[in-house]
């Protein structure tokens, strides 16, 4: 696999309520629930940052708008061209930005066939069986090339879902709970093709309430509180940050001045 | 009893000795059901897939109208559509009443809600991931849309069966709209009314066979489908 060249988008002032909707026209604000309040996120080639907060805080939701898969109510990108809407930047994120499910889901059909539908329009051909090869390697799933894909353990299925993102080179790729329910086997081989990812160039984003299995992978740890992204310096896992900050002992919030102060 | 096995013979007989009448009956039937059903499927299953992942206002009104066309019954259909082509009607100068292209008409607009609203269901039964996973998997939209068609491709096909099986049998329409000519506009429905009312049941009971025929192998080639693909758990 090819090195990506490194990529830097920022995400600002990502913007989302749900809200009951009547007859599908009228929006009744009452019932309405901030999920995301101007989020700001800066994601960067070849580092992994590990997104935590509590059941139903919106990490999932985050997840999804950055993937593309979700509107917000608003959002701009900077992809250090230019800065667009959201809208505007949906066919870019979704080229470049790949999100999987904590049990990722897979097609009717093998192994080989759920590859397969990760291979763009040129690649499909003659060389696709090659390239299906490599990345069955890669993930260590030769023997289940022809297996159902929906016979596979959590473990394996997550297995080939990377496998997928390893066919598609995102730039960005999105992951929600991937360690979830897996044993330690499974966990250590999703942490090592985690990493390869890493060392190639890819942007990681986790949600995940599990601090302790990311500690040697991620980069920084995000906590999505309130609708409000702040950035929490742990004890030995800010690696290359400056020792101004890596001096926060424990854990320290710093949300940013503008989230303070539409907070206020 | 003695007259329906009588009847049942000839008719049979019937089938088997190449009548050129029966089997142009049976040949201009098939074509315009076919061609009904080409025309109407990919509009259909395109708003049956809209319809279930597209969120916009309006969306369950339409689910509902379109629910509320199922239970048009086809003669009203061919009214509205017999006023729409006379003479006097908005589109009466395509001079399309009675002829082949009216029951196309006539049929597509009998499809059209069936195939709508089970394509719909079809795609809103897939796993809520389903689509989620073909967006972020794919390159374009095109290629997203074809693998949850493939994902879902039974329901459609079950779609495309009864949607067939509604027009291949109905008689109202076809006989307001193409007029039952020989050689001309007449199918399989509109030439079994016809030989009732005249009394001659042999060739009635001869079309009946082809239409049960019909009906049984296209349900024996799904369950057979249905059979090889069949899903194992999620």
């Amino acid at each position: 696999m090819t090195k990506h060249i490194p990529v830097h988008i920022q995400f600002s002032q990502i913007n989302k309520r749900y809200a009951k909707k009547h007859f599908g026209f009228f929006t009744d604000n009452k019932t309405s629930k901030v999920i995301l309040k101007d989020a700001d996120l800066e994601l960067k080639g070849g580092e992994c940052i590990l997104l935590t907060g509590k059941n139903g805080s919106g990490k999932s939701t985050l997840l999804r708008i950055l993937a593309g898969l979700l509107k917000p109510d608003s959002a701009t990108i900077n992809t250090g061209l230019e800065t667009l809407s959201w809208k505007k930047a949906n066919k870019l994120i979704r080229q470049q930005v790949m999100y999987l499910y904590q049990e990722p889901y897979m097609f009717d059909g093998s192994v080989t066939r759920n590859l397969e539908y990760a291979l763009g329009g040129t690649e499909r051909g003659k060389q696709s069986p090659n390239k299906i090869k490599q990345a069955l390697k890669w993930a260590n799933l030769e023997h289940r090339a022809s297996t159902s894909a929906k016979c596979l353990s959590g473990g394996e299925r997550q297995r080939v879902a990377l496998a997928q993102a390893w066919l598609k080179q995102p730039s960005v790729l999105l992951l929600d709970e991937p360690t979830a329910n897996m044993d330690e086997e499974s966990r250590r081989a999703t942490e090592d093709l985690l990493c390869k990812f890493k060392d190639i160039g890819t942007a990681l984003l986790i949600a995940s309430h599990d601090v302790n299995h990311f500690h040697h992978t991620m980069d920084k740890r995000l906590l999505l509180k309130g609708g409000l992204i702040m950035e929490i310096y742990d004890e030995g896992v800010d690696k290359n940050k400056d020792d101004e900050k890596s001096s926060h002992d424990n854990i320290s919030i710093f949300p940013s001045k503008k989230q303070l102060k539409s907070n206020i | 009893m003695e007259s329906l096995t009588t009847t049942i013979i000839e008719a049979i007989a019937l089938l088997f000795s190449g009548d050129a009448e029966l089997w142009n009956i049976i040949g201009i039937s098939f074509r315009i059901s076919t061609t009904a059903i080409f025309i109407a499927m990919i509009p259909a299953v395109l708003i049956g897939f809209t319809l279930a992942y597209a969120d916009f206002p309006g969306r369950r009104l339409l689910i509902s109208f379109f629910n509320t066309l199922l239970a048009v019954p086809a003669v009203v259909v061919g009214l509205t559509l017999y006023i729409v082509l006379s003479r006097q009607g908005p589109l009466g100068e395509w001079k399309l009443l009675f002829t082949q292209s009216a029951m196309v008409l006539g049929q597509i607009a009998l499809s059209f809600p069936i195939l709508v609203a089970m394509s719909h269901t079809a795609f809103q039964s897939a796993d809520i991931r389903a689509w989620d996973t073909a967006r972020t998997l794919s390159r374009n939209p095109l290629h997203a849309l074809l693998i949850i068609m493939r994902e879902v491709r039974f329901g459609l096909l079950g779609a495309l069966l009864a949607g067939y099986g509604r027009i291949i049998a109905e008689v109202g329409a076809s006989m307001m709209l193409g007029g039952n000519i020989l050689n001309s506009t007449r199918n399989i429905p509109t030439a079994i009314a016809m030989e009732t009312s005249k009394g001659d049941f042999s060739q009635g009971i001869a079309l009946g066979i082809i239409l049960v025929s019909m009906a049984f192998v296209l349900t024996m080639s799904l369950q057979y489908m249905q059979g090889k693909g069949r899903l194992t758990h999620d």
